[in-house]
C-alpha cells in the first residue's frame, strides 16, 4: 500500500475488507475464544483453590492441600465453569474469551440470549464433547455454522466486532497515515 | 334622328323589362349549369385582388373585433393537444437564444437571499441519500492519506485495542482459510462467511 508520499508501507494484516459484524463466526474464532475462556476459568479456579488452601491451613493449623484430583475439586471446577458460561452468555452473549476474539452468542433470529436459554446452552455444551467432539462438526459443515449445543439451545454465534472500523484504525496508525510532508522533518521508516 | 332612335330603344327596353317577370326568368335559369360554363379561374385572374385589399382598412376591421371574446370561444387545451411541442421545440435554436442572454446580468437581478429564504433546506436534505454518498467515499484512502488517520488514532486507538484488532483480524483470516479448505474438500464454492441472522438484517436495514 502506498501513501501519497510515495513511500511503500507494509501491508496491513488480513483484516476483513468488509464489515463482518453479524456474520456467523468461524471455527478458529470460536475455538480460540473457548480456549481463552478455559484459561481464564482455570486460572481463576486455581487462584481461589490456593486461597482456600491458605485460609484452611491458617484456620486448622496444619497444611491443607485440595489437589486437582480430588472429586470435590473437580465438581467445584465444573460448577464454576457452568456459572461462568451461563452468566456471561445470559448477560450479553459474550464471555471474556468471546469478547477478546469478537464473537457473541445470539438467538437464531438475532436477538439477545435470555438467562434460561443461556443455562440450556451451557447444559448442552458438554454434549458436543461427549460424542467424540462430533457436535462441533456443524461449525465446519453447517450453513449457519452451528454446533450441536447451538441447535439444542436455538442459538448462533456471530462476529460482534466491526472489522471495517478495525481496518480503518489499523490504517490510521502512524506508519500508515501519512502526515503532511514538511522540509527537514523525516517521515516514518518505510 | 339618331337621338330619337335611342330614345325609342330605351323606351322599348324599359317597357320590355317592366313586362318581364325577372324572378320567373331566374327561376327558369339553371344556375348550376350556368356556373359550370363559367371559367372562374379565368375570371379571378382578371380580378385585381391587390387593389381590392388595398381598399380594405384591416386596422378598422381588427378594431371592431373583440379579440377577448374570440379567444374565449377557443378551447386552448384542445388546441395545444394538437400541437407537436417536441417538433416545435426541435425547431428552436436554444444555444442561439442562450447566447443572447446575459446570464451575469440576469443573476445580478436575482435576490439570492430572498430565494434561499423560501427554500426548505430540511426538505432538500431529507431528499439527499447521504448513505449513498458515503458509500461512494473511499474511506480507507481518506484515512490513509490524510491527517484524519492520526485524529482517529489519537481518539480511539490504544495499544491494547490495536493488538485486539490484529488478533481478531488474524483469527478471521484463519476462519476463512479453514472454511475455504472445507469447501474445497466438499467440492462446493465458498462465497464468504454466511449470515447475518434475519433479525440482525432487519435491524441493520432499519
Amino acid at each position: 500500500m502506498t501513501a501519497h508520499t510515495g513511500r511503500t508501507t507494509p501491508a496491513p494484516p488480513p483484516a476483513a475488507q468488509e464489515n463482518l459484524q453479524g456474520h456467523y463466526a468461524g471455527f478458529a474464532s470460536r475455538f480460540l475464544a473457548f480456549a481463552a475462556d478455559v484459561v481464564i476459568i482455570t486460572a481463576g479456579f486455581l487462584l481461589v483453590l490456593a486461597a482456600i488452601n491458605f485460609v484452611a491451613s491458617i484456620v486448622t493449623g496444619r497444611s491443607t492441600n485440595f489437589s486437582r484430583q480430588d472429586i470435590w475439586v473437580i465438581i467445584g471446577y465444573v460448577v464454576w465453569a457452568f456459572i461462568y458460561f451461563a452468566h456471561w452468555w445470559g448477560l450479553n452473549g459474550k464471555t471474556p474469551g468471546g469478547g477478546l476474539f469478537g464473537v457473541q452468542v445470539l438467538t437464531e433470529d438475532g436477538r439477545d440470549v435470555s438467562g434460561r436459554r443461556a443455562i440450556g446452552r451451557t447444559l448442552a455444551f458438554p454434549l458436543s464433547f461427549l460424542i467424540l467432539c462430533l457436535g462441533f462438526l456443524g461449525i465446519l459443515l453447517g450453513d449457519r455454522r452451528r454446533a450441536l449445543h447451538d441447535v439444542i439451545a436455538g442459538t448462533v454465534v456471530v462476529y460482534s466486532w466491526d472489522a471495517r472500523a478495525a481496518r480503518l484504525r489499523f490504517l490510521s496508525r502512524p506508519q500508515y497515515s501519512a502526515p503532511p510532508e514538511s522540509p527537514g522533518v523525516p517521515g516514518p521508516p518505510s | 334622328m339618331e337621338a330619337m332612335a335611342q330614345t325609342i330603344a330605351e323606351r322599348v327596353i324599359s317597357l320590355v323589362l317592366d313586362a318581364v317577370d325577372v324572378n320567373a326568368v331566374l327561376d327558369d335559369v339553371d344556375l348550376n349549369a350556368l356556373l359550370d360554363r363559367v371559367d372562374l379561374n379565368m375570371l379571378l385572374d382578371r380580378v385585381d385582388i391587390e387593389a381590392i385589399l388595398n381598399k380594405i382598412d384591416i386596422e378598422d376591421i381588427l378594431d371592431r373585433i373583440d379579440v377577448n371574446r374570440l379567444l374565449a370561444r377557443v378551447d386552448v387545451n384542445q388546441l395545444l393537444s394538437t400541437v407537436d411541442v417536441n417538433r416545435v421545440v426541435g425547431k428552436v435554436d436554444v444555444p442561439a437564444i442562450v447566447d443572447q442572454v446575459d446570464v451575469n446580468q440576469m443573476v445580478q437581478q436575482v435576490d439570492v437571499n430572498g430565494v434561499m429564504s423560501r427554500v426548505d433546506v430540511n426538505a432538500v436534505v431529507d431528499r439527499v441519500d447521504i448513505n449513498g454518498i458515503v458509500e461512494h467515499l473511499d474511506l480507507e484512502a481518506i484515512v490513509e492519506q490524510t491527517d484524519l488517520g492520526s485524529v482517529i488514532a489519537k481518539s480511539s486507538s490504544g495499544i491494547a485495542s490495536g493488538v485486539v484488532d490484529v488478533v481478531r483480524s488474524r483469527t478471521v483470516g484463519l476462519d476463512e482459510s479453514i472454511a475455504r479448505m472445507v469447501a474445497r474438500l466438499r467440492r462446493r464454492p465458498y462465497t464468504g462467511p454466511p449470515g447475518p441472522p434475519a433479525g440482525l438484517r432487519a435491524t441493520a436495514a432499519s
